[in-house]
């Protein structure tokens, strides 16, 4: 039961990135090959001040996201005005950075030692990992209902714009630069905050869980459910986590010489399944949602308004 | 002196990494996106040279000629069954390379599959270690940088001497204007793609040999492959080649002053510095 609750909450906080990811790359265009850099910072920033600082572990944690913010924001400043393939070669240089600093400081970090351990909040309770489990499942709900409700607001149709033609977006008088660099900064701090979240479902941090292929487990997750589909994170999360590492893994009777190749199997598949995705359904499983279109004050003509949702 | 010895070993340590920036820069240039499953030509590379030299017993610089056409190989059929597909498809930039990254794990973990995720060795000739000037290198090191720079003179000269390299500059500025022209955008496609798995292969066949093979170590460098050949601007085979000589001889520096893992992080920020301040040149 206890593996079950921390397998579940796991996914959970892959659902959480995979549907910041959707934010940022879905609706805003931004190809961020650094997730783990960001969830990273929040996972050791929380481990370092909760361990070496003493600080109390949810002010840990809210300190660790708010570094994760500004370090986003000054990355942002540096390379979010180039082109796509520039920002992606510079997140994914960022998340190298991070984990190369996390073995090289080991007074800070313990190094390839590691750093422990983190203790869940309300240790003295019985079920602390359910109590956990629930906070973090109402922060991911709370992600969700904020991206849906971001889709469809003003800031929302700006991303979107900004996505499709930045030119076309900035002439219209929205100062693009400044929204994208915000909406990043704002959404890789929340990456951080998932990180110092997971740092108590891992207890002891070791530089091994820094490794790109977090990066690339919740990109294959996104793009497999559907990028620009609101609830493509969360079906991508299922059919590649909830699959593979929960279904398979815990349950499936394989032999143990075979066990340990399992993982690499799984990798090989998220691979496979990738590429059939982009080849034959390159929007996901899910494709597009439609964005809500509510006009509260000023009703416009029926067929500007169905134009305005096909075009969307 | 710190200079002259940061030079020489930066060379040493780079010749690798200048043939996997021009394998990589010649599909960047021709079809205009980043292929992360580059860094299977190079693990591939390493492994065919395991499979010819350790296995079916052949000398070392006997295996590198048959392992690098096999790599070359692969990168051909990886092509034509995934990326032309998906390039007719009108697939975009970034989700191009996110197929590329499914291709890298399928082929990475489907080799870990198939040999297994232990580190190989392949049978080196013998090393002998010699001295001049005050600097010391191993005589495979030496050659490796001969061979290396060779290939890489060799690649240069087809690029912008051959027709070849003509049709390929053609396609990759106007592809209609080229095809107009005349040009055949299947075949020359095809010999660029195996040009560069070929490329890909002989670098991952040295790298090997001086440390070890693994399924990871095509991963290792593609990081660094990626800045280089991004720093470079697209395309510039010359800019490649000069780029990644200075992140050798930069890192080779680092290093001697420093630890190595600094070396790694304060390249890294200098990829991003220059990404910042070229601006709208970059890519």
């Amino acid at each position: 039961m206890d593996y079950l609750i921390f397998s579940v909450s796991l996914m959970l906080v892959y659902i959480g990135l995979a549907q910041l990811l959707h934010i940022q790359f879905g609706l805003a265009g931004i190809p961020n090959f650094g997730v783990v850099g960001f969830w990273g910072i929040g996972l050791y920033g929380t481990g370092v001040l909760y361990v070496k600082a003493g600080v109390p572990l949810l002010p840990a944690m809210a300190m660790a996201s708010l570094l994760a913010t500004a370090l986003a924001y000054v990355l942002a400043r540096l390379v979010l005005q180039r082109n796509g393939q520039a920002i992606l070669a510079a997140t994914l240089a960022f998340a190298t950075i991070v984990s190369t600093l996390v073995v090289s400081e080991k007074d800070l970090t313990g190094g390839v030692q590691g750093l422990g351990t983190i203790r869940f909040p309300f240790s003295d309770l019985e079920q602390r990992n359910l109590i956990f489990m629930i906070m973090l499942l109402i922060v991911v709900c709370a992600l969700i209902w904020i991206s849906a409700k971001l889709r469809d607001s003003r800031l929302g149709r700006q991303l979107v714009a900004i996505r499709d033609n930045e030119e076309l977006a900035a002439s219209l008088g929205k100062n693009t630069a400044a929204t994208k660099r915000w909406v990043f900064a704002i959404t890789c701090g929340l990456m951080g905050l998932l990180g110092g979240m997971s740092a108590p479902l891992h207890q002891f941090l070791v530089p091994y869980q820094l490794s790109p292929s977090l990066t690339f487990a919740v990109w294959i997750a996104l793009v497999l459910g559907g990028k620009g589909h609101n609830l493509g994170a969360i079906v991508g999360v299922f059919v590649t986590f909830g699959l593979f590492d929960i279904l398979i893994e815990t349950y499936a009777p394989v032999p143990a010489e075979q066990a340990i190749l399992l993982p690499n199997f799984k990798l090989f598949c998220y691979g496979v399944l990738l590429v059939m995705i982009i080849m034959f359904r390159p929007l996901g499983i899910l494709g597009v949602d439609k964005p809500k279109v509510r006009s509260s004050t000023t009703t416009p003509p029926r067929e500007l308004s169905n134009a305005s949702v096909e075009k969307g | 002196m710190l200079l002259l010895d940061s030079i020489f070993i930066g060379l040493l340590e780079a010749s690798p990494l200048i043939l996997a920036a021009m394998g990589f820069t010649l599909i960047f240039y021709l079809n205009g996106f980043m292929n992360i499953a580059f860094a299977e030509s190079i693990t591939y590379g390493a492994y065919s040279a395991i499979l010819f030299n350790v296995v079916l017993g052949l000398h070392f610089y006997l295996a590198i000629i048959p392992s690098m056409l096999l790599s070359g190989v692969l990168s051909v059929v990886v092509y034509l069954g995934i990326f032309r597909p998906a390039l007719n498809r009108g697939v975009g930039p970034t989700e191009m390379i996110i197929l590329s990254v499914g291709v890298s794990f399928m082929l990475r973990y489907g080799l870990i599959l198939f040999v297994g995720p232990e580190n190989l060795f392949l049978n080196e000739p013998n090393i002998t270690y010699l001295q001049f000037f005050g600097m010391g290198a191993t005589n495979l090191q030496l050659i490796a940088l001969v061979l290396v720079l060779f290939a890489a003179g060799v690649l240069y000269w087809m690029i912008y001497n051959t027709g070849l390299g003509e049709q390929m500059r053609g396609l990759a500025n106007n592809r209609d204007l080229a095809m107009a022209s005349g040009i055949n955008p299947h075949r020359t496609s095809v010999a660029i793609w195996f040009i560069a798995g070929c490329a890909g292969g002989l670098s991952g066949v040295f790298t090997g040999v001086f440390a070890q093979v693994a399924p990871y170590m095509g991963w290792n460098v593609i990081l660094i492959t990626m800045l280089v050949t991004i720093v470079a601007g697209v395309g510039s085979v010359r800019g490649a080649v000069l780029a990644a000589v200075v992140a050798g001889i930069l890192t080779a520096f680092i290093t001697l002053i420093t630890k190595p893992l600094y070396a790694e992080v304060v390249l890294l920020t200098a990829f991003i510095g220059v990404l910042t301040l070229r601006g709208a040149r970059t890519a």
